[in-house]
């Protein structure tokens, strides 16, 4: 019996490597071969270890894609941050206003509003972008980071996350709160914010990753080349003709790689999140 | 609880709570339900922005897109996708979650690693498999040359092109189910198991008598989450195949993306993005219906 256990616990964790070696195998791959010449990449195509290790390694790939102009990579990489910090700031606090407001607070039409809220949910990103587009046209927002970034605050989902979170401070602090003098703006910034900074972690991050990671919004309403964010110049970046996979992978690894990093530093507010929506929503 | 009891609101505390809504509601206003109008709006007129002549159309939309084949077209690759991406994906989700599950040495670094490429973005993603793919430089087609197999040619197959999209999107998403499984079997309480062990219940009948029941729940959620997405895919098409070959991979978002930013047809592709929107949800309803639970624990 007890071997037999031991046993199955050996399967087990052969299963368990095998798929992630399976897993990890692109991503690997992708750091490898940034750091191969254009000849090495295209000169092994049978099995060796040659294949799956840099023979000399170089960095002339990243060298390259900061030194072109005519494909500014650190510029892309900076207005990505940009935008993406700037949403995340934005966005944690009105949002955050917004849940504390629904969690904490007494009014009027409060299910009303929470309703509205809610419906919003439902509409699908596919219908809005077309008129959304319109409506940055009429705006003149077209290639300004204005319309990256403000349709982009506000974010249903992260309010309803952090209503949940909040919903746990009792009332009685904030009517302490109250007696003694504050007012609900001083008490939202000093107690419920600090209160809620996991909250706000795993909201910031969960919002930076996907400013980070947007694709389709950029490649509709920023067309000029200089202003356009990392993820479509990287998909612009490898549908050129003649274009050096090394190039293409050091373009990729160094945008994926630090938010790999962080996310590695963080994960623990990233994955309870994950866990809140799906759990309780 | 004076004020609430009473029905009469403490008027600062009211006025804070609509400031501190206002700004949220005013962005919801502006860039979601005004655009949500206007689409519907759109999606009745003839509206292209080349031609810059607006004029009403009715239901014509809607009436030349049942008759469109290659809008048709593209609503069966999306359910293609979607039919094979949600079983699929979901077995091998749960499938990992029960692997990972147990306390064990070095269970932190698995979880991390099967959770690694929802962080690695979907642009990135699929630029990496379509180098993997490449019929005569990719890695995947140099590995099954080298044991001797036939090659796979994902980009450039229109019977096979899908498959390569679905690994890629599968490889892509099934750490984060996992995670939601994982939240899910920690609900289940141990005494369940421990009782189910006393009756004589094996590790089998555990899982489908104990383990599955208790996770309806999760999978109704996990399953509901993938079909939207399943049936919106986008980025991967994009970048990948573009569509091809031989139209293979245009799916309805795909289309709708060609039809509004290429041929500027504004009110073509609102009424398509409307038709779309009408399937997810009528099919999320059912779904929500099939699954209600009574289940408690």
């Amino acid at each position: 019996m007890r071997k037999n256990r031991i046993g199955i616990l050996a399967v087990q964790y052969v299963v368990m490597t095998l798929i992630a070696l399976l897993v990890i195998f692109p991503v690997y791959w992708m750091i490898m071969s940034s750091f191969r010449t254009h000849e090495e990449i295209f000169k092994y195509s049978t099995l060796s270890w040659q294949l799956f290790f840099p023979v000399k390694w170089t960095l002339v790939n990243y060298k390259e894609i900061f030194m072109d102009d005519s494909k500014p990579f650190g510029r892309y990489m900076l207005n990505t941050l940009l935008v993406a910090v700037i949403v995340t700031f934005l966005g944690l606090i009105v949002n955050s206003l917004a849940a504390f407001a629904f969690a904490k607070l007494r009014f009027p039409f409060k299910k009303t509003l929470i309703v509205i809220f809610l419906s919003s949910l439902v509409i699908p990103y596919e219908v809005i972008m077309i008129p959304q587009y319109l409506l940055i046209g009429d705006l003149h927002w077209m290639n300004d980071y204005k319309a990256l970034i403000v349709p982009q605050i506000v974010w249903v989902f992260g309010i309803f996350m952090l209503i949940q979170f909040f919903a746990d401070i009792p009332r009685d602090i904030l009517d302490a709160a109250k007696i003694d003098g504050a007012g609900w703006l001083r008490i939202y910034s000093k107690i419920v914010l600090q209160t809620a900074v996991p909250a706000l972690i795993t909201l910031g991050l969960m919002t930076f990753l996907n400013q980070w990671d947007s694709f389709l919004w950029p490649l509709v309403v920023i067309n000029e080349e200089k202003k356009q964010v990392i993820q479509v110049a990287i998909s612009s970046f490898q549908s050129l003709r003649n274009i050096s996979w090394g190039k293409v992978l050091a373009a990729t690894t160094i945008s994926s790689v630090p938010i790999l990093g962080v996310f590695l530093l963080l994960q623990k507010y990233y994955v309870q999140g994950i866990t809140m929506s799906g759990v309780k929503g | 609880m004076r004020g609430y009891k009473s029905g009469i609101y403490d008027k600062q505390e009211m006025r804070a709570a609509f400031l501190f809504i206002l700004p949220a509601l005013l962005l919801l206003i502006l860039f979601i339900f005004y655009p949500m109008a206007r689409a519907l709006l759109i999606s009745f007129q003839n509206y292209n922005l080349i031609s810059a002549n607006t004029s009403p159309a009715g239901l014509a939309n809607y009436r030349q897109l049942f008759e469109d084949s290659s809008f048709l077209e593209s609503l069966g690759h999306s359910f293609y996708f979607a039919a094979v991406v949600i079983p699929l994906q979901t077995v091998i989700a749960l499938g990992l979650a029960l692997l990972v599950r147990r306390v064990f040495r070095g269970v932190g670094l698995f979880r991390t690693v099967y959770f690694l490429p929802v962080v690695v973005s979907f642009a990135i993603a699929s630029t990496i498999f379509k180098l993997i793919y490449n019929k005569d430089y990719g890695m995947l087609n140099v590995l099954l040359r080298g044991l001797g197999l036939p090659a796979w040619d994902f980009l450039s197959n229109p019977d096979i092109s899908m498959i390569g999209i679905i690994i890629l999107c599968i490889w892509k998403a099934m750490g984060f189910f996992m995670i939601v499984f994982l939240a899910g079997l920690n609900n289940i309480p141990d005494s369940l198991y421990e009782a189910a062990h006393v009756d004589g219940a094996g590790a089998v009948q555990q899982f489908f008598k104990v383990t599955l029941p208790l996770l309806k729940r999760t999978t109704a959620f996990v399953i509901i989450i993938t079909t939207m997405d399943a049936l919106k895919i986008f980025v991967p098409i994009y970048i990948t195949t573009s569509g091809g070959p031989a139209q293979s991979t245009s799916t309805v978002v795909f289309y709708i993306y060609e039809t509004a930013f290429k041929q500027m047809n504004m009110g073509y592709a609102s009424a398509a993005a409307f038709v779309l929107f009408a399937i997810v949800l009528v099919i999320s309803v059912i779904q929500l219906r099939l699954f209600r639970t009574d289940v408690e624990y």
